[in-house]
């Protein structure tokens, strides 16, 4: 099932000091799993779940996400969804948990260049220093009035994600932004 | 802006994240039909609203998405504490050590 995204990045976002593009469409499933059955349905899942918020794994198949203490968003590509959402109707007889596809709720961009972090603290007041942001952190925030979630992918590079309405806002801003450079 | 230190997420983070949720550590009446209307109003609307350290319930929205609990001044409008659901309602000994820088 393939959608149109039907989101235009301005040519000002294509430069060295800031560059976003539109990620491929890509499934997302998000999890609620209670935190004393997570090491079970790791296991019994082969799923690698971070158990701290904020925390991420990538894995050459799959990101996983840990947005809250009982919350993970798992992000793969389309060709892993089938496989995916097996492993997750069969962990239905041993847990009780709950997997939703939320894969079109969402669009992801890849933000990067040696401007990233003041781009992102234009709508974002999180500190983004590597101290305190480091590569593989993830959280949930706002961006101006658009919640969003934020990981940190490089040094400067993001992965940023919102909701597809928000997106042509989103970009609007960085648009913005992006003149001023 | 101040920053709000989220118990769950155990780091410092931006005010815009969090919403207010009420006051906290009120007890769900669980004979809801066996009480008058007076005990009903009360338990639904009557609060302390309290000039000092309030005990209060917030919501990590944009966050973890968490509600806990709070000590702040609403005179001051600073936070002494937060801490966990569940956990118990800090004395007053305890707020003042909170207040002392820990
Ligand atoms: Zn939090």
């Amino acid at each position: 099932m393939l959608f149109s995204q039907d989101i235009n990045i301005s040519e000002a976002l294509q430069t060295n000091a800031l560059s976003m593009t539109l990620m491929d469409e890509k499934t997302r499933y998000s999890l609620r799993i209670k935190p004393k059955d997570l090491a079970a349905f790791k296991k019994a899942s082969g799923l690698k779940l971070p158990a701290k918020i904020g925390q991420s794994i990538r894995t050459s198949a799959h990101s996983y996400l840990c947005l809250g203490p009982d919350e993970w968003i798992v992000i793969t590509a389309n060709e892993n969804r089938n496989n995916l959402r097996e492993i997750f109707v069969n962990m239905t007889a041993k847990f009780t948990y709950s997997y939703v596809d939320v894969s079109h709720r969402n669009i992801g961009f890849v933000l990067s260049g040696e401007q990233v972090e003041n781009a992102i603290n234009i709508g974002c007041p999180l500190d983004l220093s590597l101290d305190t942001f480091p590569i593989g952190k993830v959280t949930r925030t706002v961006f101006e009035n658009a919640p969003i979630m934020v990981l940190r992918t490089g040094t400067t590079e993001f992965q940023l994600e919102c909701w597809r309405s928000f997106a042509p806002y989103i970009c609007g801003l960085f648009d913005r932004f992006a003149m001023d450079l | 802006m101040f920053e709000v230190h989220c118990p769950y997420c155990n780091e410092k983070r931006p005010e815009i994240e969090f919403a207010y949720a009420g006051e906290a550590h009120i007890v769900r009446e669980t004979k809801a039909d066996e009480l008058t209307d007076q005990e009903w109003a009360e338990f639904l609307f009557y609060r302390d609203n309290k000039r000092g350290d309030h005990h209060e319930r917030w919501w990590h929205q944009h966050g973890c998405n968490m509600f806990f609990n709070a000590v702040r001044n609403t005179l001051t409008d600073k936070f002494v504490m937060t801490y966990k659901m569940g956990v118990k309602r800090p004395t007053k000994t305890q707020i003042k050590a909170a207040k002392n820088g820990k």
